[in-house]
């Protein structure tokens, strides 16, 4: 929530990222040796690299590509389900919007564990889809425990990342440039598609890049709904440091994580600033 | 107004809202239901769950002894420093403020599972032992920051000439604060004192690598339990929360009468 604000202006959010005095800390002991043998002792003298190139191991390869690809996953089927939602709660009426924005704040709100385990209720071997399927003479299906269901939890919890930025982004858009394009003979579709999503796209923007970069740290969901055979990033940090105790190898990851969204905070930089221009030659 | 929204739109919004309550309305009914394998819908209405939940040492401790302690020394601290720091942000001008102001908000944009594993780095370099302290401590990074937004938001809608009306009246600048600003800033503070509880209260991300055997807090102890695949007591312990959560965003929508502060 607050971040949507923040992140309308990607250059403080960028200068924000790179003074952060935790992440310093981490920053420090991702580039020192492992420390398998002594985990009291973080901090040795010679410094290496080599947490860092593991991470172009086939088994860190692919825990990176997968958690980048459920990212994008999630963060598209948040955008197609929430710029309706979006749209509706921009142009509603006062008393329907303070409605929609209590069903939609209240479960942000709830502990991430407890929306989970109401995942786990539907979705389990005996849950409730698996009853209906029975129930209407079918075989139970395998939900639980698998890449969709981490993505269907993903997208319920972070969903309210997408529409809140996207519904400042179209209340700022005026009705009247609505009635306009339909008074030209465009249809409802088409005057969404070439009114409202070009002018709001800087919610889009930061509604995805918040909803991409939470997805990808995510560690309650994958670790309750996934696959242990299936992990994210975010378990493999906490296995590392709690588990494991190979706290450089885990600092290493938890930075590269960071660069990846200050990457993508670069990125929606550059577009905001072309979206800013466009706005100002309408 | 929602005249103008066609009606393709209106059941695919309640479809959305629909996936949105699922988990939460499946939880609700879970923990009045008998059936100790989470049967959905209940076949009954029992409250044994609740009385299984009031007799569990664990579940007890991390509720009232660690969660709702916690939520309310981090929302009592946390809403003193983040009005001390919105006050500071939005009344002076010096060198460096643009950055401090970045600076507070820094820990809404890190991924809390980082800065949940880069405290645990800290604390184990200062051989500091997980306690109640330490969550709280670590709870308040992450709560300040909404402190210092919505008072920040409260102080930028104020006439500053109020305060310096108070002091050319021959008020104190402590009187002058605490008899003018400070009942005008009342609703700011509230939402911003509210909102850091909750963060606290469901914080897991920061609490899976913070809480010690001592002081583990709610939501550390139902992930542990949907580990172990415990019985609907833990829809009970969630129960509880979602109503407490439930009612505190209904009084911020009363005390902005219409808006929350997103």
């Amino acid at each position: 929530m607050g971040a949507a604000a923040a992140l309308g202006d990607p250059r403080r959010a960028l200068c924000a990222l790179s003074v952060g005095a935790a992440d310093r800390a981490v920053c420090q002991c991702g580039a020192v040796q492992c420390p398998r043998l002594s985990p009291t002792k973080v901090v040795l003298p010679e410094l290496t690299f080599a947490n860092y190139l593991k991470i172009f191991d086939p088994y860190y390869a692919r825990l990176f590509g997968r958690t980048l690809r459920l990212g994008l996953v999630t963060t598209a089927i948040c955008a197609v389900l929430g710029y309706p939602l979006a749209y509706f709660l921009a142009r509603a009426r006062p008393r329907v919007l303070a409605l929609g924005l209590f069903l939609l704040i209240m479960p942000l709100m709830v502990s991430t564990v407890i929306r989970v385990f109401g995942w786990i209720v539907i979705l389990g071997r005996k849950g409730m889809v698996n009853q209906a399927l029975v129930a209407v003479g079918l075989e139970p299906v395998k939900l639980l425990y698998t890449e969709t269901a981490v993505v269907i939890g993903l997208v319920n919890i972070f969903m309210p990342f997408m529409v809140l930025p996207l519904m400042a982004s179209i209340e700022r858009i005026p009705p009247s440039l609505e009635e306009a394009a339909q008074n030209l003979g465009a249809s409802w579709p088409q005057m969404f598609l070439r009114t409202i999503m070009p002018l709001s796209l800087p919610g889009l923007i930061s509604g995805c890049l918040l909803v991409y970069s939470v997805s990808i740290s995510a560690f309650v969901t994958p670790a309750l709904m996934g696959s242990p055979r299936e992990r994210m990033v975010g378990q493999q940090i906490y296995d590392e440091v709690l588990v494991s105790f190979n706290w450089p190898s885990a600092a290493s990851l938890a930075i590269t994580l960071v660069l990846f969204t200050l990457l993508l905070l670069f990125a929606a930089l550059r577009v905001t600033r072309r979206a800013g221009r466009l706005e100002i030659r309408q | 107004m929602s005249g103008r929204t066609p009606w393709p739109l209106l059941p695919f919004v309640a479809v959305v809202y629909l996936g949105l309550l699922a988990p939460l309305v499946v939880v609700i009914a879970v923990s009045f239901g008998p059936s100790a394998a989470f049967a959905f819908p209940p076949t009954g209405l029992t409250l044994r769950w609740f009385e299984a939940f009031f007799n569990s040492k664990p579940f007890v401790t991390s509720f009232f002894r660690v969660s709702l302690v916690v939520g309310l020394l981090a929302a009592v601290l946390a809403t003193t420093l983040g009005t001390a720091a919105a006050i500071g942000l939005v009344r002076f001008r010096f060198t460096g403020r643009e950055a401090f102001e970045t600076f507070f908000l820094m820990p809404l944009l890190v991924p809390e599972i980082l800065v949940g594993a880069a405290l645990y780095l800290f604390y184990a370099r200062l051989a500091i032992h997980a306690s109640v302290l330490t969550l709280l401590w670590s709870h308040l990074i992450i709560c300040t920051p909404y402190v210092i937004r919505s008072v920040t938001a409260g102080l930028v809608g104020m006439d500053p000439r109020l305060e310096e009306a108070a002091k050319s009246l021959g008020a104190t600048p402590l009187q002058a604060f605490f008899k003018v600003t400070f009942p005008l800033l009342r609703s700011s503070l509230l939402s911003g004192a509210i909102f850091a509880f909750i963060i606290s209260f469901s914080d897991i991300n920061l609490a899976l690598f913070l809480s010690g055997p001592e002081s583990t807090s709610l939501p550390v102890h139902l992930f542990s339990q949907i580990q172990w695949e415990g019985d609907p007591t833990i829809a009970a312990a969630s129960s509880l929360q979602i109503v407490i959560i439930g009612a505190l965003i209904l009084l911020v929508q009363r005390i902005f009468r219409l808006r929350l502060m997103v």
